[in-house]
Parts: C-alpha cells; sequence; structure tokens
C-alpha cells in the first residue's frame, strides 16, 4: 500500500522532458512509482487533475540558520513549494561557534538578517559548540530538508579569536581551520560559504574578509577531499572584481575539484554591460572545465525608505537633501514649516511630485495605518486632495516619519533582459536570501515569480524548464543526493501547484517573530499540496504537524 | 604609474541612483579616466553621502564634471 498517491496531475518530473498526464506514488518516503496510470491502494489520495505535480523547490541562498531553530519549516518557504534550502550562506553560520563568541555572531547575523534581538535570546537555548550540535539542534524540528554551508567566518572565529577579524591566519592556524572545516563536512555541511563584502554591525568586515589567499586555497583543498561547494558574496557592485572573484573561483575550481558559485549578480539598467560580462566569463570558465554557477534572483529589487532616515531616493532633489539631512528635530520643524514644506513640493516638479513620488506605495509595518499601507501615493493624494508629494510630508509626518515609502522595480527588473539570462544553462537561479533582510524587503515567493513572470507573462522558459532549473539542476550543482527528480527511489519531495496561478502574494508585514519582531513576508499563491520525505507538510493552505525534514544526504 | 596618479585624471562624468541589494538607495558614479577609459563605482547609501558632502554636492549633477581624486581625498 502507498502512503500518497497523487492521481491525475500532468506530471512535470525535473528533467526538463515534457510533463504528461499521470500518477506519482510515495511509500516510505520515497518515490515509489510514477507513470500515466499507477494502480494500487493508498493511505492518502491527492486529486491533482488541473494541477501540475513536480519535484519540490530547492532554494540555494538563505538565511534561515537561526529561524530553524523555532520554525522547522523556515516558513513561508516550504508554502510556496520549497521543500530544501540552503542555508549558512555569506560566510556565516550558527555553527562552528565557541559559548564565548555568541555575541560576536549575533551582531554579524543582526546585520545581515535584521533579526530582532529577542530571537537570539528568548525563541531558543544555546546548546551547541560544533556543527554536528547545531545540526542536532534542528533536525528534530524540521519540516523542510536543509543542506547547511559552514561560514569561514565562524570558522575563522573558532580558530583565531577576536584576531580573526584583525588579520592574516598563520599557518597553524590554516592548518587548524582545515582540521575544523573537516569536522564540519563529516557533520553533514554542503560546503563552505565566504563573503568580499559583507560587514558587521559596526560596518566592520566580517573575519573572512581578512582571509588571505593561501588560507582559502588550503580551506578548498579540504572541499576537494569531499567535493563541496565553495559559495563566495563577490564585490558585485563593481564589475571588473567581479570578473577577477570569477577566475579565481575557476582557479579553485580546477585545482580542487570542487564547485563554486557566487551570489548575487544582477543586472541594471544603469549598468547594463555588468551581467551579460559576467556571464560571457563564467561561460570563458566553464569551456575550461572549471564549474563556476553564478546565482541570480528572479525578483527585481524595490528601493525602500522612510523620512526617518536620509535616503539617497531623493538625491535628484537638492531641498529635500537638504532638510532630511538635518538632526531628527529640525527634520521634523522643517517639514511642519509651512514655507519649506512649499519649497519641497516645488522642488519636487510642476506636477506636484506625480512623476516622480505617484507611484511610491506605502508599506505596513512601523508606524504606518493599516488602512494605507499598500496604496499609492497618488491615491493617498488624490484622497486627501493633494499633490504626492505633500501627500507624502504629512502623512510622515502624521506619524512620527515612520512611514515606509517603496519603490518598486527599480533594479534587475527588465523582464526580456533577464529571462533569457535565468535561462542560460550556466546560470543558477538563486539568491532569494530568505530569512535575510527581514524589515527591509520580503525575500519569499521567488519562485512563484519564476512562474508568473517568466513563463506565463514573458514566455522565456517552458513549464518544465523552469521547474527543471530550480530542482534537478539545484540538486545536481550542489550534490544534493536522490533528489530534485520525480523518479522511483528518490526521496518523495512533491509539489502540486496550478499552472494558470502560482505565483507570489503581495509583501504584507507579518508579527511573527520572537518578541512580536516584524518582517515582510509574501503569501503563496496557487501552491495547493507540499510533500516532504513522502509527508503532507502543507495542504489546503495550511502547515501540517509533520516533522519529515532532514539534513540533506549528498552524494 | 601610482594607484593615486592613475586616479588623477579621472573625472565624474555622471551619477545615478541605482537600487542596491539590500533595498536601499545607492550611489552609482560613473568615472571617465585620463585614457579615456569609462568606469562606475557603486557606493552604499553612507558612503554616498558621505561624497556629496566631500564634493560639496547637494545633488547629483553637481558632482558632475569634479576629478575624482579631488572628492575622495575630502573623503
Amino acid at each position: 500500500m502507498f502512503d500518497i498517491l497523487i492521481k491525475g496531475g500532468t506530471v512535470v518530473d525535473g528533467t526538463g522532458a515534457p510533463g504528461f498526464a499521470g500518477d506519482v506514488a510515495v511509500k516510505d518516503g520515497r518515490i515509489a512509482a510514477v507513470g500515466p496510470v499507477v494502480t494500487g491502494e493508498a493511505r492518502r489520495t491527492v486529486d491533482a487533475r488541473g494541477r501540475i505535480v513536480a519535484p519540490g523547490f530547492i532554494d540555494p541562498h538563505t538565511h534561515f540558520d537561526v529561524q530553524l531553530l523555532w520554525d522547522g519549516a523556515a516558513r513561508p518557504a516550504l508554502e510556496h513549494g520549497i521543500t530544501s534550502i540552503v542555508p549558512g550562506n555569506c560566510s556565516l553560520s550558527l555553527a562552528p561557534l565557541k559559548a564565548k563568541d555568541r555575541k560576536v555572531l549575533v551582531g554579524m547575523f543582526q546585520q545581515i538578517e535584521e533579526m530582532p534581538p529577542a530571537a537570539f535570546t528568548e525563541a531558543f537555548d544555546w546548546t551547541w559548540e560544533d556543527f554536528a550540535g547545531y545540526r542536532d539542534a534542528i533536525e528534530p524540528g524540521l519540516s523542510i530538508n536543509v543542506a547547511p554551508l559552514v561560514g569561514h567566518s565562524v570558522i575563522r572565529l573558532w580558530v583565531m579569536g577576536a584576531d580573526a577579524q584583525q588579520r592574516a591566519a598563520r599557518p597553524d592556524e590554516i592548518t587548524a581551520m582545515q582540521n575544523l572545516l573537516r569536522q564540519c563536512l563529516d557533520a553533514g555541511a554542503v560546503g563552505l560559504s565566504t563573503s568580499f563584502v559583507d560587514v558587521d554591525e559596526n560596518a566592520r568586515p566580517v573575519p573572512s574578509r581578512f582571509a588571505q589567499w593561501a588560507e582559502l586555497d588550503a580551506l578548498c583543498a579540504v572541499l576537494g577531499e569531499y567535493g563541496r561547494m565553495l559559495q563566495i558574496v563577490p564585490e558585485f557592485y563593481a564589475t571588473d572584481i567581479t570578473l577577477a572573484r570569477i577566475d579565481q573561483l575557476a582557479e579553485l575550481s580546477l585545482k580542487h575539484g570542487i564547485p563554486t558559485t557566487f551570489s548575487p549578480l544582477f543586472d541594471s539598467a544603469a549598468t547594463p554591460e555588468n551581467a551579460p560580462r559576467a556571464l560571457e566569463r563564467v561561460e570563458q570558465q566553464f569551456a575550461r572545465g572549471a564549474r563556476v554557477w553564478p546565482q541570480m534572483q528572479t525578483r527585481p529589487i524595490d528601493i525602500s525608505f522612510s523620512l526617518l532616515r536620509p535616503s539617497l531616493f531623493f538625491a535628484r532633489l537638492p531641498t529635500w537633501m537638504r532638510v532630511l539631512r538635518l538632526p531628527a528635530v529640525e527634520r521634523i520643524a522643517a517639514l511642519k514649516d509651512a514655507a519649506t514644506a512649499d519649497r519641497l513640493v516645488a522642488d519636487a516638479g510642476p506636477d506636484g511630485g506625480m512623476a516622480l513620488m505617484g507611484e511610491l506605495i506605502v508599506r505596513g509595518g512601523g508606524e504606518a495605518p493599516a488602512h494605507l499601507a499598500g496604496r499609492t501615493l497618488a491615491e493617498i493624494a488624490a484622497e486627501r486632495g493633494q499633490d504626492p508629494a505633500r501627500a507624502l510630508i504629512e502623512v510622515s509626518l502624521e506619524h512620527g516619519l515612520d512611514v515606509g515609502f517603496l519603490a518598486a522595480s527599480r533594479g534587475h527588473d527588465a523582464t526580456d533582459r533577464i529571462g533569457p539570462m535565468l535561462a542560460s544553462p550556466f546560470v543558477h537561479i538563486g539568491a532569494s536570501d530568505g530569512g535575510a533582510h527581514l524589515a527591509s524587503f520580503a525575500t519569499y515567493g521567488d519562485t512563484g515569480y519564476l512562474f508568473s513572470e517568466f513563463v506565463r507573462a514573458a514566455g522565456a522558459f517552458s513549464l518544465e524548464g523552469a521547474v527543471k532549473k530550480i530542482t534537478s539542476d539545484t540538486a545536481r550543482i550542489w550534490g544534493l543526493k536522490d533528489r530534485g527528480e520525480l523518479k522511483p527511489g528518490y526521496a518523495a519531495d512533491v509539489v502540486v501547484f496550478d499552472a494558470d496561478t502560482i505565483g507570489r502574494g503581495p509583501e504584507r508585514p507579518a508579527f511573527d517573530m520572537p518578541g512580536e519582531g516584524m518582517r515582510y513576508v509574501r503569501d503563496a499563491i496557487g501552491v495547493e499540496t507540499v510533500v516532504v520525505n513522502g509527508e503532507m507538510a502543507w495542504e489546503r493552505g495550511a502547515y501540517t504537524e509533520s516533522k519529515s525534514g532532514v539534513i540533506c544526504p549528498l552524494n | 604609474m601610482s594607484v593615486a596618479a592613475a586616479l588623477d585624471d579621472a573625472v565624474v562624468v555622471g551619477a545615478e541612483i541605482v537600487a542596491g541589494h539590500d533595498g536601499a538607495a545607492e550611489l552609482l558614479v560613473r568615472l571617465r579616466h585620463g585614457n579615456g577609459a569609462l568606469g562606475s563605482v557603486t557606493l552604499d547609501p553612507e558612503t554616498g553621502f558621505d561624497l556629496l558632502r566631500a564634493g560639496g554636492a547637494d545633488s547629483l549633477t553637481a558632482l558632475v564634471g569634479r576629478p575624482w581624486l579631488q572628492i575622495i581625498k575630502d573623503l
């Protein structure tokens, strides 16, 4: 008897092969049968008529390290159809970590994740120091699969203490780091992450940035013993440096026989040559036999700001710049001054700021009243009988300036350019940053956006091609054993979705972080059933009690 | 040629606001070097504000035409 029989759907098996009408049977956590008609009794039958049945999606770039300690589903990732995640990116993981160094690492995590302090003091007990201990802490509660990276910064911190953020390592310290990395890989780490960019809460470079080439080379030699991944954050804001990093990764890949990946890679109208140049270099390195996977996200980049802090959003407007750079008390006084406000409105353009500000969206959270959240400034201004610029000022003043505004799709937003890049066999779809930037924007729903924007709207992918990109391709790149395909014997990670509607909901504030902390999320659209290792993890719009997630076995 | 000498002839030929990785507005400065090569540098908000202040500019257009080295010396 099967545990679950998913009947009558269109089976898109993750290989890129054309979908076919058929059934998928699951037993003992594995795919038991796939075919046009699968017969046999089952404890549960899922009617998938009119729906797509695909392997669970895999998100290779997340920062769910902390959240997994109290939320084994990495909500809302799982409800978007994601059944496996890779945390520990960008040189930061929660292990190995000595008790004395916790405070230091928390500062780095808060900088990246914007996690409220209560998350580190109230939501879980620190029971571990080594990587195996962290694994033991999260694995019993998992309902999503996890392939954790170990962070270079924490390995340095363990071996060098405070010196990790001050100097290059000595040979004996490099040897110690190698041994520590081996322990982490033996405990299930999928690879090593490092960063050339990130900073801590005091704007100091994270420890990995103090490593010299010999150190990274030595650590990659250990990765080579296991065939594991090196993930880096390059200086993505500077194309020439990114090209140099691609070349460095290629040398490490070839020398040690390892896969490498860098993230993020953005397209930009301001620098349209950047992404194509990087991809050209990647293709050249693949032609040499290197494996250097650029990660590109699907979603556009939004700009967010409030009048609480100066934002370069106003850098085109000298009058606004002068006022908004005043200390807070003086800034509020200036904004309240009628003559100053009149000058600001005039400076916003003869249309009262309609062109520049009319499409700004009021974000939820902060002091923003709920009835304004999600509405455009043009709508609000019309309702108030004001110009958009004046509405922006007055709405902000009415709520202590703590009203967020969002300028949507201001970068990485040219679907006609990005679609072909995402479809390139040399591009790895990723870089969602799930679990990070909590108070800045939602990092969820990129998979839904892949289907709504790049499959349905733009036709840049076939449905089968898009599914392959975020399932079997990802599993292959990262060496996840027996995942990413609907194939007998493979892990039964399955998502059932509506091809006509799958997408991402609007960004909304959610107050579900420890200590009533706020984050922005997006709800899933069109995802009906998510099965993880043969158990229902999400169905009929709700999470189940299943804890069937595992630390991913690796090839 | 030293780095400083190489930068000595670099002039700002454009500046614009771009969307940063973390959702903040960032400053993209375009440079033309003495040999005619064009380049750009993207600055996070804090550095972008510092640069505007160092350049004595209260708008993006005020940066255009300014020698790059002169601006960053005042950072």
